[in-house]
């Protein structure tokens, strides 16, 4: 289970006439997830649902409240007095927290991230990408090609082991990408926007390959997306971001039973709730802004 | 898999050896075509020709500007009669000492500065006051403090090289793509593992980019040091060559260093073909 407790993160910028200004990326975000479930969090690009995805999975530290796994805290937020700071650099020396630790290699969470622009490792083949995931998890040595051969095969990459990512199509990078999350067994999987890169044909069919897994599996997956269609089609609960400051604006449960249909006339009614709501938002937002 | 394995342990040693011979002829085949490809030849030929021509025919002095005739001439004399080959593997034996030790120290030090902020801040700053300090400025008080000989002359090429090097990897580690590093380490990896599975091969490219200046600059070193203290090695028989007025000779040192330099910068060529092998395929 996933627990968000009152989750902001607060960004400052220097202006080009030196000034300073604070951005408010997320504010105050409380949510739950139950093992097992898909939730999206859908909203405008720049709302700070990324951000807060990172938060999840421990890539930075929110400026205030926390993120529990199971009952365990992802990363303390940063120091906000000097006494808090002092803490905080004597407790990670030269380390920073995001570290995992200097030699030993120890997930602090059981979970895998899957990032819009892929992010495999252009230098090692699509065999090695694996494989080295594995090795961070200290799966033994003989057992990771056998294991990694798996998860290839299931999506459709048992062909180009030897290939580099350079070599493949954004789709395929996109499975590697998948197959690389899910050799490690995670029990958490969250995604940045994992689809947008490919053509809509290629979406549909990782959308459908990701649900299979789903299935298999039973992971918890957390989706941000910008695709409301995606969003409806995949998810258990979709979350509608709001922008300046990122915030939880709606929740939709969403009850229609697997297997769905994209054309369903529920979610395409859902669907145009959600896009009204958007529509809302911006002219609200030009109104305002005039 | 485990087949694969076997098939590869049967093969064994004489395969090895072959995959060597072939690997070393794609080398030399690569390196000599980007010199005797007719595109190249077509300019070269009518240039030495001129090279040829111009004394020959009185343009030019050639007592100052000897034909090539004259200098291989005089490259065939040093060979045989003044062990020219001697001097130039103790030029070389200098050089790769030098430029050994810099790519050692230079490299792990880089990574490092450019893997953790406060490495960096803890050193960088030192270098940065050091490396302006041109590397021929050391010689004095590199003779002073390590006589006239192999110690002092390997330590200036080490100063050459050593600073492009540091400041190139250090720079390219730093820009690592945070996305990988991000996906590393949601999997767990240690930072040990991000220094040798990520940092580094991140920074390949630009690591052996910095190695090929720093051979540059290890020459200019080699040059230089030799022309200022020992017996032996390319500087000293030019500096020779300069107290002598032997001008044919001047010229074989130079072109030797020219070759010397060319030879390395392919070799390096081809190692990052070798080591960078994803960023050749498409």
């Amino acid at each position: 289970m996933i627990e968000a407790r009152n989750v902001s993160k607060f960004f400052s910028v220097v202006n080009e006439d030196r000034t300073a200004d604070g951005i408010t990326a997320v504010l105050s975000v409380s949510l739950t997830v139950e093992d097992g479930k898909i939730l999206s969090l859908l909203g405008p690009s720049g709302c700070g649902k990324s951000t807060f995805l990172e938060i999840l999975g421990g890539l930075q530290a929110p400026t205030e409240g926390s993120v529990y796994i199971d009952g365990v805290q992802v990363l303390e937020p940063l120091p906000s007095t000097r006494k808090e700071m002092d803490d905080y650099r004597r407790k990670y020396k030269f380390l920073s927290p995001l570290a995992n630790s200097m030699f030993k290699n120890r997930p602090k969470h059981d979970i895998a991230m899957i990032f819009q622009d892929y992010a495999v490792f252009p230098w090692m083949t699509v065999l090695q990408n694996v494989v080295f995931a594995l090795k961070l998890r200290d799966i033994p040595r003989r057992e990771r090609e056998a294991k990694a051969m798996i998860y290839l095969k299931k999506t459709g990459l048992a062909d180009s082991l030897s290939k580099y990512p350079a070599q493949l199509s954004g789709g395929m990078r996109q499975r590697l990408a998948l197959a690389r999350a899910l050799a490690v067994d995670p029990r958490i999987i969250l995604m940045d926007e994992p689809f947008a890169a490919v053509d809509m044909l290629t979406r549909e069919r990782l959308q459908d390959d990701l649900l299979r897994l789903w299935n298999e599996t039973g992971i918890t997956i957390i989706l941000v997306t910008h695709d409301i269609n995606e969003a409806l089609y995949l998810s258990d609960e979709i979350v509608v971001f709001s922008a300046n400051p990122g915030s939880i604006r709606n929740r939709f449960p969403i009850e229609t039973p697997r297997p769905r249909r994209r054309s369903d006339p529920d979610l395409l009614v859902l669907g145009q709730r959600i896009e009204a709501l958007f529509k809302y938002d911006i002219n609200h937002e030009s109104e305002y802004s005039i | 898999m485990a087949m694969n394995k076997n098939k590869y342990e049967v093969k064994g040693a004489r395969s090895t050896f072959r995959l060597v011979l072939r690997e070393l002829g794609y080398f030399f085949k690569g390196a000599a075509l980007n010199i005797f490809s007719p595109e190249f030849l077509v300019v070269f030929i009518p240039l030495l020709g001129l090279w040829e021509a111009l004394p020959r025919l009185g343009a030019v002095p050639r007592t100052l500007v000897p034909p090539p005739s004259d200098v291989a001439m005089a490259f065939w004399e040093m060979l045989t009669v003044r062990n020219f080959l001697g001097d130039v593997a103790s030029s070389m034996l200098k050089f790769f000492m030098g430029l050994g030790i810099a790519i050692i120290a230079a490299i792990p030090i880089g990574v490092l500065m450019g893997w953790n902020i406060a490495v960096r801040k803890r050193t960088l700053p030192l270098f940065q006051l050091l490396s302006p300090i041109p590397p021929p400025a050391w010689v004095p008080i590199t003779i002073i403090l390590f006589g006239i000989g192999l110690p002092m002359q390997t330590f200036l090429i080490f100063l050459g090289a050593f600073y492009p090097i540091l400041f190139n990897t250090y720079q390219a580690v730093k820009d690592t793509d945070p996305r990988y590093l991000s996906s590393a380490r949601v999997f767990g990896a240690s930072e040990l593992t991000l220094i040798l599975h990520v940092y580094f091969w991140h920074a390949i490219g630009a690591i052996i980019m910095s190695v090929k200046t720093g051979v540059a600059m290890g020459l200019v070193m080699l040059v230089i040091a030799e022309m200022y203290g020992g017996r032996t090695g390319i500087g000293y028989v030019l500096n020779e060559a300069k107290d002598y007025f032997q001008i044919s000779r001047m010229v074989v040192c130079m072109v030797t260093l020219g070759v010397i330099g060319w030879f390395l910068i392919e070799v390096l060529k081809f190692v990052e073909l070798k080591l960078a092998v994803w960023k050749g395929v498409r």
